[in-house]
Parts: C-alpha cells; structure tokens; sequence
C-alpha cells in the first residue's frame, strides 16, 4: 500500500525505493539507504578541509618532540611565580563578575521583549531575537580587541565585551524557557486589573527565577573561562600573562597560570552545584 | 484541629525577608568589589571615529574582498574556517571515543575511570587560545594549527557527553542478544552501536557550531581563518575590511547555529525517513 | 448591574460565539449559566470584563459601557471584577497567601511590585480571606502541595481579596471531584448571601446550578433559550437547552477527568 498522498523526499524521486513483493503477497516499498550518499559527502567534505588547511601529519610526528617538551615544563609549574598571577587573576574574576550581572541584569528585560507569549508586538519581537542573534554571533575576543580601541587597554574594556556576549545568551535561554511556562496564572492576574508588566513579574517570574538563576550561573562559568584569554588583545586580566610568557617561551610559568586558573574553575563550579542544589 | 485565627496565623509567617536582603547584599558588595579596579578610561581621542569607522565598515563592506577568490578574499577564508572546524570536529569526536570508554564507570574499573576523568577536566578546562599557542610551536602558524587545536580541544567536551550516553546504555539487550547467540563482535554492531549513534552524531554536530565559533577567534593567535585578518583590519583601522569579515563571520555563524539546531531537532525527534 | 443590550461575538475565523443577547443581571444575583460545550458560555462570562471583545451592540457594567474602556480604564474597571477559573490559575511555585496577596499588586508602586512587599494590613487581609474559604491553616504551603478543591479555594480567597462587586467563575467545579464541587458551590453562595457579590458561573453540573443558583441561563449555539429562576427549571426546559437530549443527572455525568480526580482526592483526604 502506498501513501499516494504523501510527497516522496527528494533522495527517493531519484533513487527509487526497492520494490518488494513478500511470500503472502504484500508489497512493501524499502527506501533506500542514504548510508553511502552520506559518506560520499563526507569523503567530499574532508578531502577539501584537508586541502584548505594544509593538513600535515607528518609534521605532527616529526616534532612531536617539541610539544613533549613544551607540555614537560607546563607540568612542572614554576611556584616561585605565583605572586605575579595573583592580581591579574583577581582582575580576571572581578571583570566576569560585573560582566556576568551587568549582562544578566540587561538580558532580563530584553528576553521579556523576545518571548512570543509575553510581547505580541510582532516586529519588536523579531528586531529584539535579531540583536540578540547578531550579540551572540561576534566572539567575545572580536567585541574585545574592537572595544580596546575605543575605551584604551585594559579592564574595562574587558568587561564591556563579557557583558555583550552575556546579554545575548542569557537573552537566548531565558526567552526559550519563559515560553515554556505556564501563562493561566498570567491570565488570572490580567482578569482582575493587572498590567502586563506587573503580570509577569508577578505570575510569571517566581516560574522562571530558579531556571534564570541557573543560567546566570553557567554564563559565569563560561565567562571565567572566556575572560581568561581576553587580556591577549590587551583587555585586561590573565590573558596579558598568558600573552607575555608565551611570547617568552617562559613555559613553566605559563604552567603556573594554568594550575591557578585550573584550581579557580574548579572551585567556581563546585560554589556555583552547591548553589544549585540550595535552589532546586 | 485546634481553630487558627488571623492574627495567629500573620505571626506564623516565615522570616526570609532577611535573607533575601543578605543575598541582595552579597551580590551588590560583589559587583562594588567588582568595578572597584574597573575604571573607566574614557573614551580614547580616536574612539568616537572607531566606533562610526566600525558602523560605516559594516553598512559599506570592502566588497572587492568580498568577492576575492584568492588566497585573502573573504570567500576562501570562510571555508578556511569552516574546513578547521569540519576536521577539528571529526577528529575530536574520532578521539574522544577511546577517552569515553576508558571513563564511564560502567565500562572499566573505576580509578581508572577517574583518572581519565580528571584528563578529561583538565582538556576542557585550558581555554582553546592556550592550547593554539602550544601547537603552534610544532606546527607552525596556519590553519593546520588550528585543526590539532581543535581536534584535542574538542575531546573534552565530546567525551563529557558521550561518557553520559555510555552510561546510560541499556545493558537488558544485550542479554537477549547473547541469547540469541551472537559473538561480541554482533553484540555490540546490533545492540550498543544503534544506541549511542543518534547521541554521539548529536553531540558531535553540537561541537561543531562550537569549533566554528572558536575557529574564527584562533586566528588571533595565528592559527588560520578569518579572525586573524579581521583582528589586523581592526588593529590598522581599515574599517571597510572590517565591515566585509564581520558581516561574513555574522551570516556564516547565523547560518551554522540554524542549521545544527534544526538537524539536532530532527534528530532528537528520530529520523524521519 | 449588567447589562447587555443586542450583543453579538464573531470570532475572527467568522465562528459566531454570540448572537443578539440583551440581558439584565441585578447587584446580588446568583446566575448559573448552562449549556452545551461550545454554546458561548465561556464567550458570555468573559465579555463582562473583557477578556474577550464584543463585535455588536452593548454591554453595560455598573454604568460604564465596558467596549469604550482603554488601558488604564480598562484596569481600574476589572479591580472590581474577580475571575475564577476551571484550572484555577495559581502560581503553583508559589505559597498560598502570595497568590492571594497578588491580587493587590495592581494597585500597588512598581517597586513594592518589583521586590513583593506587602502591608501588614494586605496580609490580614488576604488571611481573613482565607479563613472565610476555611484554608486558612495552608497559608504558607505551596500551592502545588494542595488538592483541586483546596486550589480552587486558594483562587477564591485571591478574588475576594480584592473586593469585587462581581464575580465571574469559567467552570469553576469542572475539574472537582462531585463532593469538592458541591464544597466550593456552597462557598459561592455564602459569599452570594453574606457579601451581596453577583455571582455568574458557567456549569455542566445541571443539579448543582438547580440547588445553589437563584436564577439560571441557558444558552445554546449562542443564543439565550431560558432565563428564569432555577425553580421553574423543568425537564422540558433542559430539553430545549441541550438540544434535545436527555437530559443526565450530574451523577451520571462524571466524565474521565472527574474520575481521576475522585481518584486523587480520596488519597489525598
């Protein structure tokens, strides 16, 4: 029995499925396998990556003992350059925090402007999910090395850039889950006199609080990470050692950055479960 | 049940106004703590006509490199981009697999696991940049450094998710798979392979809207793409090569994250064939 | 006083919720209105404090005509109406007296709203009114802790809370359990009799709007075929209000829903 109806995808208008006539006398139409089509295209795909990047693995095997000697001193960290991490680290904290909560604070208002259940102004609605589209596509390091030039070097500048890329994710998740939650308490408190703002805030935020807290969190995580390498454009933070040592083949120290960002990560996530697990 | 009153009741009312205030305290003191170092600096002289040169590249791209079909036109070097993350993809996921196995607790014994665990942590937690600018020195600067970056750099992520997918393996089939006497080899071709591929496919398409993104920031550090150009356009101020890489890293990033989103849908939903 | 002179609804898709209703409802009536699903039940109670507009004619609430009222208008008028619904509409993350205490919040400065700071008078009020639907001991529970019956009492505390002149309740014992029904209909009329609120519910429940209204609608396809007092309700009349079917007794109208919540409610009690 054949859906007549139903339109074939394009694959099988080309390649016709096999047409099968069972011993009771049913027919069965089986559609082929995409199997080899799909490695065809992957074979296609990898020869021209190889090409584009100039793929060598020779050149991995040869000097492979380079990065056996590179990676020896980056294990063993240089202690006695701790002290000089200490500032630059703190720095690197306190430009993902403000980051994180002037980015969190602005992305609330604006993922109430991009959720359809909330906002029934069409066009704002798709203008706010553009810029925040556009907010997410520019690499922090991009927002970065633009906003060096035009506040100087340093912290600040920094800051700005985590604050950007913040805005545009938190926006992203917390507008994807406000449209998930339930609107009826939302409708009650418009029946009986409330404005839409007062509404949600209302009806609608003790619904989305633990799921935004959550989020802000996660962003925090990913901004630790992220700020780190920003002082490489001259932003402020770990970043400008990292830039320094490198450049100076300095391997161990640069060894010493690693373990303390490694220990700080680790206690940023292990802070931020124990937070979690207070909300939830 | 003894008659509540009112009164009786608005005493009852559980105290956590007070904590909320100590919350909102912490955080305020943190964010003071915060930009205490922060200063502004102020505009610099240049800045005002950075930030217009920035709009005016935007809206009036250089298009001649736009359209340059060379080594340092826009289009090949948006294919330089996404072929890095293409192999750092593949490469990584080819990776992780062993990692993966070697750390789910269900599969070898468990200091082993939490060794490779704890490799696993340390891949993800050393930022993209820094790995670059170790493989740099043996690979030299170019796009195939960004490929080894991202091929050990991905392993981190990737194995996280796989190590979940593996532990969630549903053992019961493959008892009714020995049953119906089939050799290891079989076992796990019919009875683990189906279960992890649609996952593992997943993950790896998840990864890949990631390597992209990161692939157009390694170039920084000299490891190919677009970002290297772009960041040099920034720094000597040709606003108009800044405008035609921005705009093509914008539409190839909006392109990427719609389309690994639509497939991972699909396939989350199954395959509609 | 309500009053609708030749109203009509026409949904956008064309659907004809209403058709030329005139009708008079006294300060202090109890109304049940009764119908088939999809008759413009829901329509006809949610007109009265625009959740839904009218497309004909006029409707006259307590002396203001309800189509002209905008934004601001439109707000202070509804403080005086309360609304219950069949899903009784709490913030189920939320304590009771929170919802209760949210029916202030259009009244109250947005950064009272912002950071949810009620008066001390607020919270005796919003006590008291808990105490009148006798759930006054599951002040500081979570909403998502309580049975149907006990939310649908919690939605009745928040309404009257706010001081309404009328009430409006969609369906309000559709998703009780028989025994929780005829509970929170009893409320209803004591708040009828003891506060002189206009009630008007929409009810399948026929002998639960024949035994606590005072006066009874029926309404098919939109258009009003009784309208009298629930006493003079007869066989004949319920005939011509469902169209002709028999007419069941509330018993033998336990749909599925209600049973599960039979179900849910004798573990629960």
């Amino acid at each position: 029995m054949s859906e007549a109806g139903r339109k074939l995808p394009l694959f099988d208008q080309i390649i016709k499925p096999e047409h099968i006539v069972l011993n009771n006398g049913h027919e069965i139409d089986r559609p082929r396998s995409r199997i080899p089509l799909i490695i065809a295209c992957l074979v296609l795909v990898i020869w021209v990556s190889l090409r584009a990047t100039g793929f060598n693995l020779a050149t991995i095997i040869s000097r492979a003992g380079q990065l056996k000697v590179i990676l020896g001193q980056i294990f063993h960290p240089n202690f006695a350059y701790f002290p000089k991490v200490v500032s630059p680290l703190i720095d690197t904290i306190k430009m993902s925090i403000v980051g994180t909560v002037v980015g969190c604070v602005i992305g609330l208002p604006l993922s109430i402007l991009a959720s359809s259940n909330i906002n029934s102004n069409h066009p704002v609605l798709l203008f706010i999910r553009f810029i925040l589209s556009l907010m997410r596509s520019i690499p922090t390091l991009i927002y970065a090395s633009i906003l060096t030039l035009v506040f100087d070097l340093g912290t600040f500048a920094g800051t700005i850039a985590i604050a950007f890329f913040t805005i545009g994710i938190v926006a992203k998740m917390l507008y994807e889950s406000i449209e998930t939650i339930d609107m009826k308490p939302y409708e009650a408190m418009t029946s009986f006199g409330a404005s839409t703002l007062q509404a949600f805030w209302t009806a609608c935020m003790p619904q989305i609080l633990p799921t935004y807290i959550d989020d802000c969190l996660y962003c925090f995580e990913l901004n630790v990470r992220a700020s780190t390498i920003l002082g490489y454009v001259g932003a402020g933070g770990l970043g400008v050692l990292i830039r320094e040592r490198t450049g100076l083949r300095a391997y161990s120290d640069l060894g010493m950055v690693l373990l303390t960002l490694f220990i700080v990560v680790f206690l940023i996530d292990l802070l931020n479960d124990y937070i979690r697990s207070k909300i939830s | 049940m003894t008659e509540l009153t009112v009164m009786e009741q608005l005493q009852a009312e559980p105290k956590n106004f007070w904590k909320r205030v100590l919350i909102f305290l912490v955080i305020l003191a943190l964010v003071v703590w915060g930009s205490g170092s922060i200063h502004y600096p102020g505009m610099t002289e240049k800045g005002i006509g950075i930030a217009s040169g920035i709009v005016h590249g935007i809206f009036h791209p250089n298009k001649e490199l736009l359209f340059d079909l060379g080594d340092s036109g826009v289009p090949f070097l948006v294919l330089q981009t996404i072929a890095i993350a293409v192999l750092g993809t593949i490469f990584g996921a080819i990776l992780a697999v062993p990692f993966s196995f070697l750390a789910s607790t269900n599969i070898v014994p468990k200091p082993v696991a939490y060794f490779f665990r704890a490799l696993i942590l340390m891949i993800r937690t050393i930022p993209s940049m820094i790995w670059a600018l170790v493989w740099i020195r043996v690979t030299g600067p170019g796009a195939f450094c960004g490929v080894v970056t991202q091929s050990v750099c991905s392993i981190g992520m990737i194995s996280k998710m796989y190590i979940t997918a593996i532990e969630d393996l549903d053992t019961g089939i493959l008892e009714s798979l020995d049953a119906a006497g089939c050799n290891t080899f079989q076992k796990v071709r019919v009875g683990i392979l189906p279960q992890l591929s649609a996952s593992f496919i997943s993950t790896a398409i998840y990864r890949f809207d990631i390597n992209l993104k990161d692939a157009t920031t390694l170039g920084i550090v000299g490891a190919g793409g677009i970002g290297s150009p772009l960041v040099q356009s920034i720094t000597y101020g040709r606003w108009s090569n800044v405008g035609a890489f921005l705009l093509a890293l914008i539409i190839l990033v909006l392109i990427i994250e719609y389309a690994s989103t639509k497939i991972r849908n699909r396939l989350a939903r199954g395959k509609a064939n | 006083m309500i009053e609708f002179k030749d109203v009509s609804k026409t949904y956008p898709n064309g659907t004809k919720g209403l058709k030329h209703i005139n009708l008079q409802i006294d300060q202090g009536e109890f109304v049940a209105i009764i119908g088939l699903s999809g008759a413009g039940k829901s329509t006809l109670i949610r007109t009265i404090n625009r959740m839904i507009d009218i497309t004909e004619g006029q409707l006259i609430v307590d002396g203001t005509d309800v189509m002209t009222l905008k934004g601001k208008d439109l707000r202070r008028f509804r403080r005086k109406i309360g609304m219950i619904f069949q899903s009784f509409n709490l913030v189920s993350r939320a304590s009771v007296i929170k919802n209760v205490l949210s029916s202030n919040v259009p009244d109250m400065p947005w950064y009272k709203v912002f950071f949810g700071i009620y008066s001390q008078e607020q919270k005796i009020k919003a006590l008291e009114a808990l105490d009148k639907v006798n759930i006054l001991d599951k002040a500081y529970h979570r909403c998502d802790e309580l049975s149907g019956g006990q939310m649908q009492r919690v939605a009745l505390a928040r309404t009257l809370a706010q001081n309404p002149t009328i009430i409006l309740a969609d369906e309000p014992v559709a998703s009780l359990d028989p025994i929780m029904a005829d509970v929170v209909m009893s409320d209803f009329a004591k708040i009828n009799k003891e506060m002189n609120i206009s009630i008007l519910l929409n009810i399948h429940h026929v002998d639960l709007a024949l035994k606590y209204a005072t006066r009874v609608i029926g309404v098919r396809a939109g258009e009003i075929v009784y309208d009298g007092p629930a006493d003079k309700v007869t066989d004949a009349v319920l005939d011509q209000v469902y169209n002709g079917k028999a007419v069941p007794k509330s018993t033998d109208i336990v749909t599925e829903a209600d049973a599960e919540e039979i179900a849910e409610v004798t573990e629960n009690e």
